[in-house]
């Protein structure tokens, strides 16, 4: 079974700031994957509402495809686009991502919300996906 | 350093100079703290729960943060629970190597530039968890020094 992902980290103000594929993918889903995620960047905010964890689990479901997500105290949200997976896996996978972008907010150079363009945290990210989810 | 020279080279007396000196001190002293609390707010914010309401994101910098920056907790933290707290701190760490030997008053005013930077910080931990506030900062006489905090609403 092919096993694709789409991670994607948006912004306090709602711009993307960063996006990777991991596994096998397709070029010509891609555009879809962005759009099923950010079209549940809605029922994130409801989510929201309901819990004060960081980690909110599956908030929405397209065909195959669930949405998790991780919100962080300054408002943040990782999302994953995944199939079926361990919800202990995705957790662990968010909480290091969410290590390495706070190290990414530390550098005073990087613009909190403005894109991340760092080869290194592009590379970081890929070992964290090889490691908790393929 | 600027504040160095405005602090020492007699600038008691006021003059159109000076003030517009001082000024441009603050707003420099006040963004970078703005900056940096932007980034203690991510950085040290507990990552087991959120916060969402504004009292327990203020308790959070009188306790946690003050804790961080200066070893040592806000002493006094009162609210009219409308969107102001005052948070008073006794024995502000930096003030305490500090004595103006021409006594309080004075020295209170020279004292000023060193508490624009924490006000920064405030301002800038409380946008961090997305409030906006304004973050004012007063001291009686050394050691003691308050600071005000007042939510903006966006409307």
């Amino acid at each position: 079974m092919s096993t694709t992902y789409y991670f994607a980290i948006v912004g306090a103000t709602d711009s993307p700031l960063y996006e990777a594929e991991f596994g096998i993918h397709r070029a010509e889903n891609t555009h879809l994957h962005q759009f099923v995620v950010h079209a549940a960047l809605d029922l994130v905010e409801d989510a929201l509402f309901l819990t004060n964890a960081c980690y909110l689990k599956t908030v929405d479901k397209y065909n195959d495809w669930n949405v998790s997500a991780y919100v962080t105290p300054s408002n943040v949200r990782l999302m994953l686009l995944h199939e079926a997976r361990s919800e202990d896996s995705i957790r662990s996978f968010f909480t290091d991502c969410h290590e390495f972008y706070i190290k990414t907010l530390m550098n005073p150079f990087y613009e909190p919300n403005s894109p991340i363009l760092s080869q290194a945290f592009d590379t970081k990210i890929n070992t964290l996906a090889k490691k908790y989810l393929l | 350093m600027e504040t160095d020279s405005a602090a020492t080279s007699g600038w008691l007396e006021p003059s159109n100079n000076n003030n517009e000196l001082l000024e441009r001190v603050y707003v420099k002293l006040e963004s970078v703290g703005f900056r940096v609390g932007k980034r203690l707010a991510e950085r040290f914010a507990p990552m087991s729960r959120r916060l969402s309401d504004t009292l327990d994101i203020v308790k959070f910098v009188c306790k946690d943060l003050w804790m961080l920056l200066f070893n040592r907790q806000i002493d006094n933290l009162k609210t009219n629970h409308r969107g102001v707290y005052v948070l008073q701190d006794n024995k502000f760490k930096w003030f305490l190597h500090m004595s103006g030997n021409n006594g309080g008053a004075g020295a209170a005013r020279r004292a000023q530039p060193y508490i624009w930077f924490p006000c920064g910080i405030i301002r800038g931990i409380l946008d961090g968890f997305g409030i906006s506030t304004v973050v004012v900062a007063e001291t009686l006489g050394l050691p003691q020094c308050t600071f005000q905090i007042r939510v903006v609403s966006d409307e």
